[in-house]
């Protein structure tokens, strides 16, 4: 989900709470509650025009506190209820781990490979990402056989397409003399 | 003065007769006053007729003689315009060989003239066409080889992948990541 103005206020409300070895954890926590209300199920019944602001709440409580989650997270989802946010959890989890990261100057990187990596492999690209970047990454890995071979890395919006995908496509436009 | 003449003329005519049938009566055949009755009764006659129908007469034959002098000038005039028209289709006939001989040569090069902008029209024509036709079969050539190269390029690509699929080795893999390192490296040193 998009990044809401909406969501990156309660992002940025909720990282100011935090203390700075909390933010990670939060982070966390807060994935855990947004992948859950995001599940079709729950998605539907917390969406359903039937369920009261109070039962809402209350769901919602009780959905954090079987997660485990910590006091101030709890209180968050309890919050969000209240307010008719529960749609936005998502992009409020989204919001508040690009905060995170930027707090601590690091980037978060889509790594597609044509085949599984090795854990060196996958070291040797986010090391050239990092010299890229100047910050620490944080690699998302994915396979795509589409690729043929090779690996594409997306950072920062940029594109880097080192696949045999796309040289393939190059050679087909240069034999079609569009290139 | 007329009056008292035509007053006598008339009482003498009426008298007269009677006197003259007297006489005829007495004598039996012709006398002399029978004679002079004839004669002066002739004279008042003329003279009637002068006095009144000689001024109308006169008036009619002096406006006839004008009538016919004013017409025989405007004979004469058309006669001489005739004759003028005659003389010029005389000159012009004369001319006439020499007109249509202008006349033919006018037209031979209006012929020619057009002739030849015709000729330069349909070879305007027939470039214009030429161009065209060369123009339309370059493209259509053009767009056929484009096609044949596009259709071409596309079975190659999928030759390609089928075969990268196919053969595609982790040793290849490899060397790909360190192809895609390298250019990372080119990348962060900018």
């Amino acid at each position: 989900m998009k990044n809401t103005r909406v969501a990156k206020r309660y992002a940025r409300a909720l990282i100011e709470l935090a203390e700075k070895s909390q933010v990670e954890k939060w982070g966390a926590e807060l994935e855990k509650l947004a992948a859950i209300v995001d599940s079709p199920e729950l998605e539907s019944r917390l969406a359903s025009p039937e369920l009261s602001l109070a039962s809402r709440q209350e769901a919602m409580a009780k959905i954090a506190e079987k997660l485990d989650l910590s006091f101030p997270l709890r209180s968050f989802a309890v919050v969000v209820a209240r307010h008719g946010r529960i749609d936005e959890v998502s992009a409020i989890a989204e919001a508040y781990r690009d905060l995170v990261d930027e707090m601590l100057g690091r980037e978060r990187a889509t790594l597609t490979f044509a085949v599984q990596p090795t854990a060196e492999e996958t070291e040797r690209v986010v090391a050239g990402l990092e010299a890229i970047a100047r910050k620490k990454i944080i690699p998302t890995i994915k396979v795509d056989k589409e690729l043929l071979g090779g690996v594409v890395a997306e950072l920062g919006g940029k594109t880097y397409d080192g696949s045999l995908a796309a040289r393939v496509a190059e050679a087909r436009l240069k034999l079609a003399g569009h290139a | 003065m007329k009056r008292s003449i035509l007053s006598a003329a008339l009482a003498i005519a009426a008298f007269f007769p009677s006197a003259a049938m007297a006489a005829e009566e007495a004598e039996g055949h012709g006398s002399w006053l029978t004679l002079s009755f004839f004669v002066i009764n002739f004279i008042l006659f003329a003279f009637v007729l002068v006095y009144f129908a000689g001024p109308p007469l006169r008036k009619f034959f002096g406006d006839r003689a004008s009538n016919i002098h004013a017409n025989l000038a405007k004979s004469e005039e058309a006669l001489r315009e005739a004759e003028q028209l005659a003389r010029a289709a005389a000159e012009r006939i004369a001319g006439l060989e020499q007109e249509v001989a202008g006349l033919r040569q006018d037209l031979e090069s209006e012929t020619k003239f057009q002739v030849n902008r015709v000729l330069e029209l349909a070879r305007a024509n027939s470039e214009r066409i030429r161009r065209d036709t060369q123009a339309t079969a370059t493209a259509l050539a053009d767009n056929a080889q484009r096609r044949v190269r596009e259709n071409l390029a596309a079975v190659a690509a999928r030759l390609a992948r089928d075969l990268i699929s196919r053969h595609l080795e982790a040793a290849d893999q490899r060397r790909l990541i360190e192809g895609f390192m390298d250019k990372l490296g080119q990348e962060a040193r900018r």
